[in-house]
């Protein structure tokens, strides 16, 4: 065989001169190099992992139970930077999981994959909507189980959802659609007797929507939905009258039939002496739209909107149309409020 | 040093460099790597299809499969990438050997810095093209998808009474997940992690003695280098729970050899709808010329000594 050795090698004068150095020396150079520019860079890459630790641009270090729960492979292929592949694959693992109606395992699915993708909005959206609805509603529907069971497990899970909503405030403050969400869950009548306080679950779904109209990129809707939500906690109704007739002067879009008779409810409230009958002309236009829209109002019971002056306006709208007496709302049966021990003797 | 005997220089080094750099290119795509292009296109095709059943609300309304795209494309071009530039270093100089084209080239007046670096750019021109390739195709699967997410959004928020400010906030945000200036400078993310790959696999193979060996041990640098972190944030903070010194200069150790791949995980902050800013890149960058630059200069240290 041939053999080529530095010391017969055409090459320029640096690189010559320098392939001429003793090997030792140049492994002390190296040596140095190494300690000298790799000290500059630990600090430099030190200092750029913050940086991109504060600009959200790097993920939290995976806990060691997410790589255990994910197994080996998976979780080489994370560490690998492939992080959001595997919550991708997870998802559709959690996806199979929703199909065969296995929620635990479910749930802790996605409990892996939002430790992969702490910031993917979806994750946390669908995660909860499984929680709160999907498997909630399982275990509403599921005969077999005795009616305690049913509704310990119905309420669970809907508690579940609204934590794991909560979860992902936390990780994504900035997000308005998740707060809008929470909001929705808190403010839902299917959902009100899981949280047992009602009051402190309106006030936590106002604070939600506040939350979320204060990023700036919420839609109009959100505003309202605020709105909505506060108007049923009980000793806000000043904040809520003064938000109704902000929102009310904001432009047609916004006066929507609930909004327009919450803010008669919200007026008749604070001025009792009002003639609400005549204020509701005012606000819808005619008799016949007033009272279609109060009597709309007066049935839903299970949304548990204040109803302050709406029968006295409904009674003066009556006499005003010449509603006969046997066609009187007040002698239609209204629906119950919501109860899910009703639901589950069905 | 005498150095009167050695035959007289031709051409500069960028042009020396250049010349290898365009053989070692030809020969790898006569290799038919391209064909993996292939792969991705159904790849990226097929990502198409995970448009899971999402909840209420149009904003909901094909935000996974936007990301489902954008995630497999872009761990297939991480794979394929990092996959390239370590099997094509790691095949180069034993090719050479076995060709015995390296006797031809190193009895000519080629310094050996030039040859390694020729062969690194090479492979690194190769990865370029490669994820130019997927890119303009990601780019072009996303852009119609993106298309056609928004008209969906747009008529599902439309039927229920969203104001035009509303559908224009509901456009801008689902735009922002479609492709943008941030994910081009992922791919550029993925492609300095790549880099780095090859310089480190050029360094092996160096002192290797089979293909697999070089292959075998850059994997498993790419690995570790995923916990170089936590073994610089180790030596950072030792000292408050009593950690024996020689737990700390070994994570010392760990931090000043080897690469941190971490910080190269901005991919993942893009896929989720951030947005990488440009000076971020820059800063990337630097790390990834300071370990290209460290890790040919150190094969050159071991090559210039070898003797075939």
């Amino acid at each position: 065989m041939r053999c080529f050795s530095p010391s017969r090698r055409g090459s320029s004068s640096l690189t010559r001169n320098f392939e001429l150095v003793k090997p030792w020396r140049k492994f002390v150079i190296l040596a140095l190099a190494l300690g000298v520019f790799g000290t500059v860079r630990l600090a430099y890459e030190a200092r750029l992992s913050t940086e991109l630790r504060s600009a959200g641009m790097c993920p939290p270090r995976l806990p060691i139970g997410s790589r255990e729960r994910i197994g080996q492979t998976s979780s080489a292929v994370a560490l690998g930077g492939l992080r959001t592949l595997v919550a991708t694959f997870l998802n559709l693992r959690a996806f199979a999981a929703f199909y065969d109606r296995r929620w635990d395992k479910l749930a802790a699915t996605y409990d892996t994959i939002v430790e992969l993708a702490p910031r993917t909005r979806y994750y946390w959206e669908t995660g909860a909507w499984h929680l709160a609805y999907n498997a909630a509603s399982y275990y509403h529907n599921d005969s077999e189980l005795p009616p305690l069971r049913r509704r310990e497990a119905w309420r669970s899970y809907v508690i579940q959802g609204r934590a794991f909503l909560e979860r992902g405030i936390r990780n994504n403050p900035d997000d308005w659609s998740l707060r809008a969400n929470l909001g929705f869950l808190l403010s839902d009548p299917n959902k009100f007797p899981a949280f047992r306080d009602n009051r402190a679950s309106f006030a936590a779904a106002a604070q939600a929507y506040q939350q979320a109209s204060a990023t700036g990129q919420a839609p109009d809707y959100v505003r309202r939905a605020w709105f909505y939500a506060l108007a049923r906690v009980a000793g806000q109704e000043s904040a809520a009258l003064a938000m109704a007739r902000s929102l009310y002067a904001a432009g047609p879009h916004n006066r929507t039939p609930t909004l327009l008779v919450l803010l008669l409810v919200l007026e008749s409230h604070a001025n009792p002496a009002l003639d609400s009958g005549q204020r509701a002309v005012e606000l819808f236009g005619t008799p016949a739209k007033a009272y279609a829209a109060l009597a709309g109002h007066w049935r839903r019971t299970r949304e548990q909107f204040p109803v302050y002056g709406i029968a006295a306006a409904l009674e003066s709208l009556e006499q005003s149309l010449a509603i006969p007496k046997d066609h009187s709302l007040f002698n239609q049966a209204v629906p119950p409020p919501v109860n899910p021990d009703d639901w589950l003797r069905n | 040093m005498n150095t009167a005997a050695h035959p007289p220089l031709t051409g500069s080094h960028c042009r020396r460099i250049g010349v290898i750099a365009a053989h070692a290119f030809t020969q790898l795509a006569r290799m038919k790597v391209f064909y993996f292009l292939a792969i991705f296109a159904v790849i990226a095709i097929a990502s198409n299809f995970f448009d899971l059943p999402q909840h209420v609300g149009p904003e909901s309304v094909g935000a996974n499969v936007l990301r489902s795209i954008k995630s497999w494309s872009l761990g297939a071009m991480t794979l394929f990438a990092v996959v390239l530039s370590v099997v094509a270093t790691a095949l180069l100089l034993p090719k050479d050997v076995e060709d015995r084209t390296l006797y031809t080239i190193l009895a000519k007046p080629v310094p050996r810095f030039d040859y390694l670096a020729g062969k690194l750019l090479g492979v690194l021109l190769l990865v370029m093209v490669s994820l130019g390739l997927m890119d303009v195709l990601m780019t072009v699967v996303l852009q119609i998808r993106t298309s056609m997410v928004v008209e969906q959004q747009t008529a599902m928020a439309a039927a229920m009474g969203y104001t035009p400010d509303a559908i224009a906030s509901l456009r801008g945000e689902t735009l922002a997940n479609g492709p943008n200036w941030s994910l081009q400078w992922a791919v550029c993310a993925v492609f300095l992690r790549a880099s780095i790959m090859a310089s480190l696999a050029l360094l092996v193979s160096t002192f290797s003695t089979s293909t697999l060996f070089t292959t075998i041990v850059s994997f498993l640098v790419y690995f570790i280098g995923h916990f170089q972190a936590d073994a610089r944030d180790f030596y950072l903070q030792a000292g408050h729970a009593g950690e024996g010194s020689f737990a700390r200069v070994a994570a010392l150790a760990v931090s000043l050899v080897l690469p941190d791949f971490q910080l190269f995980n901005v991919i993942d902050a893009v896929i989720e709808g951030q947005m990488l800013p440009l000076f971020l890149l820059g800063k990337l960058a630097l790390v990834a010329v300071y370990y290209a630059l460290f890790f040919t200069i150190a094969s050159w240290f071991i090559f210039a000594d070898k003797e075939f």
